[in-house]
């Protein structure tokens, strides 16, 4: 009866599967990704922002980072490591909320960071997790941009209040404070000033959960400038639950307000700080209340408070005591004297966002900075990183052609830096190289030296690194005599030429040219941007507090391509919205997107990419978020520019950065947004979200390695994510993806004898990048997903022979199986400790892939080749062939001996005189007393030989002449062992025996 | 200078590797072994708040034979394959209704008891010294909460106060799936209980699970998520089940388990479970 249910469910779901297939022309990105999966190479040893950190109220061991570009990461070891907890959302976090009446279960998370830097990436609205993070729904604030704060009434969860701080590059409704009284399901808002003002900081009195205070800040930034500050920014207070708001500006200084920071003391909640940015530098700095807001006595304005409030604006008081408070800043401030007088936080990564206490000792304390979160043990005197969170935000990535590939990007606050695509072990943070300091952008390395360019803000150093030789030159582009005062982006671009390996370009408003490498420079084009003098006022940049960092410069070029077809072809893009061209190196340039169809006009252009496959093919990516418009703009021109299509869909969410073409399929491009990887198989038809280990995040620039076919991610906080060789993503078709099975083409693989050592003591709790597979790997599509039945895999030579029994996928989609092309590993004599097991590679040829699902049957073929650079002959490697396999077929002969010794011991029993001839001789065959560490017995025949097959299988070498000769006297001891054995087993009586026959004993 | 590492160090290296392998599989097994027992908390799991997933889990438990047939089953004695590093680690897995279990793999050239638990006391050998060893008490008594679940347990799925909640129509690798949510006994971590939550991806095509995923809940590795993935599902006397599951950790493939029989209600050794005196 249950089969029939089966065979009827089985029928009904095929029916409605094929309906479905018949609606479905598209190639859906989705159902074929399968087992192409991304890996994490970090790096973390510099990590990265972090927005919001948060402890759990009553479990000291529990702490949540809420970081600014990647996720929510919690910590179940009092800050010693942390696990990602929010992958599959919006990577920008506002705010991180434990519920205190629910703690272990219910969390909520703010998105969007809050510390509104030039390059903050926005959120998506408001989410909650009621099982301690590992499932999330979202709550709706989908246009919120940014949440600054989250607070659960202590007394009631379904009472929740949400500070929105809102859109930062435009106006926006969606601000102010929100509050729940059905634990998210309806919204009202309950504090709202204009579309310009948002909320930036919310706090409640910890003993009355109706007493609220609320920081109002009118803000607005756009890609020239920032504005912080204006008549409506104010500190409020609500003693009704939200109903009504009061300012409370008793003693607050006069004029407009910027940014405020409110906090309440815990152990006192009459005593309140905030922090005033104001019009006068001497009215700025840290204001204190002991009346809970009715009055307020200003106490320090040092630098260290009132140092760049639209990025340090938080204040974290000691839950024991109101007199010791932090505030967040370049360094982070403690004060022990109640505000009076501030020493700087111990050393740690600068630009410190937030601290929290432990909820028991506050000796222990938390902070999330630029550079991730520090622990500090001592009242924050020494703080150490944490050092498992790769939160790196990246600007701009490359790879280079080394074997294995290295990684180049630059970093926000972070420096510039390059490691191995692989190290042994994994990708340790060791293995990363420190390039340039400040903020990081763009590194390239030479075409064909070992000598890379890198840059710090602005172009303000452009370094040129000649690794080799240690040696360090800055070659930035400087003013020149009959040119305008240069304006370089603050991620100013930098490119190399395929045709000439020392020609390096940079742009300011010019693009400036160098033969040699960055010793001299010419400008081969006029101006390039919109030159518009209204966003070149970078000095009057900041509003309440001036912020001339260099960040806002504006009408500058962004990205730079030389075509690969035409050296004088270079494509050109600015911030200010222009795709120039010029088709002879510079003499004449040409506006492409003065009238581009669905493009505002001056939106960023982001990236250019020129086509590998066509010299009149570009695509080219805008980015208008600092225009406030979220849109994904990414547009293909085949003529040059005269005319741009626009190649996106609907299926696309977020802003875009950056696009990567193919290198052998026209059709397949890669797309970066601000929440993930979108992947086309059809030219931009339809677009698919990749997510198979890639987060949502924020993904700055792509990069794909020609010989490997890696797709390398830079991220804006989860470092480089890298998808190993997407070539089967080639090879999809409508016709390929019709068929039930298809087997995707690879190349040979190399059976590498390269090894190293991986000693990495002390690295417990640091993040290691996982390393690429170096076996051999069969890859093959399945039109859908195998469930039932049996599904088996065997690697067979050429004859039929079996090699090896995998274990095949079974997913939808691409399946990649890993061989490690080793054969079956030999029976070995059983003992009373282990050996170890030798299993020796396959020899180099082509092998069948022999692929059972059900009935039916599926072949493919693999090669395998020797390693080159071992240095072997053909000799060589049939030399070691032979001695592996002799070994090989000895261990399995002595297995079977000891199998047959056991059996005829069982039989016969060792109180006789055979049973003890048989005892003595298996004591001679096998250990059979001690252990398998310090109590271990002598070795004997199996253990010698395991020894010597081990070294010479797992050697990189031939065997060696002492090998040999060692083989040689093992040999004579199995060959005596067996004339022993063939003696006292004919006076057994075996025929009564049930033993197995030595192939049947082989396969068992 | 030529760079060697000498018999003793590649013996060492190669001793090391298993050791190491050996860890993986501690924690692979202990998944597994809650796995299988899952297969079998499905069956009967009932819930009065989420009427889907409680449709669910009911089509499955028919799909698989059914509760009636599984309620008849006393013992389980799985042999197979553990597949990681490129090695294979044969091994044999019994598990009893009344709690009891044993796992004993092959190591090359000898066996040992991977881990046992005779209903009070989990124990295990020593991979140095090959000797039994007990468990810490925490892990008995979790695996004595989840040992109620080897064969029967959802049969008292109330008493044990197990629930299952439907969370989303969604895609796993590909294929559409139902994502469930499984509320266990909680377990205890360093002296203090913690919720014991899996999720369960069930095909809805088959109606069956083809992953689970779990929060790891102690050790290193704790706040980490592993996942199992189940396929080659078989019929054995009327009752089907999984023959190939495959533990990823953060998305890496870490153990796979290739059932090569499974015997139902078959004669057990006794002795197998208790830990042997010295």
């Amino acid at each position: 009866m249950k089969k029939i249910t089966i065979q009827l469910v089985f029928f009904l779901c095929l029916v409605a599967f094929s309906v479905q297939a018949q609606d479905d022309s598209k190639i859906n990105g989705e159902a074929i990704f399968g087992d192409l999966t991304a890996r994490h190479i970090g790096p973390a040893l510099m990590s990265g922002r972090i927005n919001d950190m948060e402890t759990h109220p009553t479990n000291p061991r529990i702490i949540y980072a809420g970081t600014a570009g990647g996720g929510v990461w919690k910590s179940n070891d009092t800050g010693t490591t942390f696990n990602p907890i929010f992958d599959d959302y919006c990577q920008s976090i506002g705010a991180v909320a434990v519920d205190p009446n629910n703690p272990d279960k219910v969390i909520w998370v703010g998105t969007g960071e809050t510390w509104t830097r030039n390059s903050v990436s926005i959120g998506d609205g408001l989410y909650k997790s009621e099982d301690g993070g590992a499932n999330w729904k979202k709550y709706g604030f989908e246009k919120s941009e940014r949440i600054a704060n989250i607070i659960v009434n202590p007394k009631n969860s379904n009472e929740v209040y949400v500070a929105v701080l809102g859109a930062l590059w435009g106006d926006s409704e969606e601000r102010g404070i929100y509050k729940t009284t059905d634990a998210g399901a309806t919204w009202s808002k309950i504090l709202y000033t204009d579309e310009r003002t948002g909320c930036a900081d919310l706090a409640m009195d910890p003993s009355n959960p109706n007493i609220l205070y609320a920081s109002m800040w009118e803000f607005r930034r756009t890609g020239w400038s920032f504005e912080s500050g204006g008549n409506k920014s104010a500190l409020y207070k609500s003693t009704d639950g939200g109903i009504t708001w009061n300012k409370i500006h008793n003693g607050f200084p006069e004029g407009q307000l910027g940014r405020l920071a409110i906090a309440v003391a815990p152990s006192n909640p009459n005593v309140l700080y905030t922090v005033i940015e104001a019009e006068k530098d001497e009215r700025k700095g840290l204001y204190r209340s002991d009346d809970a807001g009715e009055s307020w006595v200003q106490l320090n304005n040092d630098f260290g408070l009132t140092v760049r409030p639209f990025y340090f604006s938080r204040i974290t008081i000691d839950p024991k005591d109101e007199n010791v408070i932090i505030k967040g800043g370049l360094t982070g401030s403690i004060s022990r004297d109640g505000g009076k007088t501030f020493k700087p936080l111990g050393n740690m990564h600068s630009d410190i966002h937030d601290v929290v206490f432990d909820i028991n000792d506050s000796d222990r304390i938390y902070a999330g900075t630029d550079g991730g979160v520090y622990r500090s043990w001592n009242g924050g005197t020494t703080m150490e990183i944490v050092e498992n969170l790769p939160l790196s935000q990246f600007y701009h990535i490359s790879v280079d052609n080394d074997e294995p590939y290295n990684v180049y990007g630059g970093l926000q606050d972070n420096g510039s830096w390059y490691g191995p695509s692989r190290s042994t072990g994994g990708i340790n943070a060791r293995d990363w190289n420190s390039i340039g300091g400040g903020d990081g952008f763009r590194v390239l390395r030479h075409p064909t030296k070992n000598i890379i360019y890198s840059e710090s803000q602005g172009a303000g150093n452009v370094w040129r690194y000649d690794v080799d030789n240690e040696l360090i030159k800055t070659i930035q582009p400087l003013p020149m005599k009959g040119h305008a005062k240069l304006r370089f982006n603050w991620n100013a671009p930098m490119a190399i030429s395929k045709h000439q390996p020392d020609r390096f370009y940079m742009g300011s408003q010019f693009l400036h040219k160098s033969e040699d490498m960055g010793n001299t420079w010419e400008i081969i084009s006029p101006d390039l941007t919109t030159n518009n003098p209204e966003k070149q006022q970078q000095e009057a940049s900041g509003g309440l507090s001036m912020d001339n960092s260099g960040a806002e410069n504006h009408t500058t070029i962004f990205t730079i391509v030389e075509s690969p077809f035409d050296e004088n072809i270079i494509w050109v893009g600015t911030d200010d919205g222009n795709i120039q061209i010029t088709k002879d190196g510079g003499e004449n340039w040409t506006n492409t997107s003065l009238d581009i169809p669905g493009l505002p006009k001056h939106t960023w252009v982001y990236h250019i990419e020129a086509s590998v496959h066509d010299k009149a093919t570009a695509y080219a990516v805008f980015d208008g978020h600092t225009m406030n418009d979220m849109t994904p703009y990414v547009y293909r021109t085949t003529d040059f520019g005269k005319t741009w299509t626009s190649i996106t869909t609907s299926e696309i969410t977020g802003f875009a950065r950056n696009i990567q073409e193919d290198y052998v399929n026209p059709n397949l491009l890669f797309l970066g947004t601000e929440f993930g990887l979108y992947i086309t198989l059809d030219g931009g038809k339809s677009w698919s979200k990749f997510t198979n280990n890639v987060p949502s995040v924020a993904i700055h620039f792509i990069d794909l390695q020609k010989r490997t076919n890696d797709l390398v991610l830079g991220t804006h906080g989860r470092g480089v994510i890298i998808i190993d060789d997407i070539s089967p993503l080639r090879e999809i078709s409508p016709e390929v993806i019709s068929k039930k099975v298809h087997f995707f083409e690879s190349k040979p693989t190399v059976m590498v004898d390269q090894s190293g050592f991986s000693g990495n003591f002390g690295a417990e709790t640091q993040f290691v990048g996982r390393n690429p597979s170096r076996v051999a790997q069969i890859k093959y599509l399945l039109k859908k997903r195998h469930t039932f039945g049996k599904m088996t895999m065997e690697i067979q030579d050429m004859d039929g022979n079996k090699v090896s029994t995998l274990s095949p996928g079974k997913s939808k989609g691409i399946n990649i199986v890993n061989w490690n092309y080793r054969i079956k590993q030999p029976k070995i004599a059983k003992g009373k400790t282990t050996t170890g097991a030798v299993s020796p590679r396959a020899p180099a040829g082509t092998y069948k892939v022999v692929l059972t699902k059900g009935k039916e049957t599926y072949e493919h073929s693999i090669e395998l080749v020797y390693d080159a650079n071992a240095g072997l002959t053909d000799g060589d490697r049939a030399d070691k062939q032979d001695v592996t396999m002799k070994l090989y077929d000895m261990t399995q002969e002595l297995a079977y001996i000891v199998y047959q010794i056991d059996a005829i011991l069982e039989n016969t029993g060792t109180d006789n005189k055979l049973g003890k001839k048989m005892l003595a001789l298996k004591e001679t065959l096998v250990i059979t007393t001690g252990d398998n560490y310090v109590g271990s017995a002598e070795p004997q025949l199996r253990e010698l030989m395991t020894q010597v097959f081990a070294k010479i299988a797992y050697s990189y070498d031939s065997p060696s002449p002492n090998e040999m000769d060692n083989l040689s006297i093992i040999e004579e001891r199995f060959s005596k062992a067996k004339k022993d054995f063939e003696k006292l087993k004919s006076k057994a009586k075996t025929k009564s025996m049930e033993l197995q026959s030595f192939e049947d004993f082989l396969n068992d | 200078m030529d760079i060697g590492i000498s018999l003793k160090e590649i013996v060492t290296i190669t001793y090391l590797d298993i050791h190491i392998t050996y860890q993986s599989i501690n924690y692979h097994f202990m998944k597994t072994l809650k796995l299988l027992s899952s297969l079998f908390i499905l069956c009967f799991v009932l819930t009065t708040t989420a009427q889907s997933a409680e449709d669910i889990v009911d089509t499955y438990i028919e799909n698989i034979g059914g509760a009636e047939a599984w309620n008849k089953v006393e013992s389980v004695k799985i042999t197979g394959v553990g597949k990681q590093g490129g090695q294979d680690y044969p091994f044999v897995a019994t598990f009893m209704k009344d709690g009891r279990s044993n796992i004993t793999i092959e190591l090359p050239g000898t066996s040992m008891v991977y881990q046992a638990f005779d209903g009070e006391t989990a124990w295990g050998m020593n991979f140095q010294t090959q000797k039994a060893e007990a468990l810490d008490s925490e892990t008995s008594l979790n695996m004595k909460n989840e040992a109620k679940d080897n064969v029967e347990v959802f049969l008292n799925y109330k008493d044990k106060g197990y629930a299952v909640e439907f969370l989303e129509k969604t895609t796993w690798e590909g294929t559409e799936v139902f994502k469930v949510k499984l509320t266990k006994t909680p377990m205890v971590v360093d002296g203090k209980e913690e919720e014991n939550t899996e999720i369960y991806y069930f095909d809805t095509e088959n109606n069956v699970p083809i992953a689970s995923e779990a929060i790891v809940k102690s050790g290193p590795a704790k706040g980490a998520t592993a996942q199992s993935i189940m396929t080659d599902y078989q019929e054995v006397d009327g009752l089907y089940l999984a023959h190939t599951i495959i533990e990823k950790f953060n998305g890496q493939t870490g153990l796979e388990m290739i059932y090569k029989t499974v015997e139902f209600n078959t004669e057990v050794d006794e002795s197998i479970f208790k830990m042997p005196k010295e």
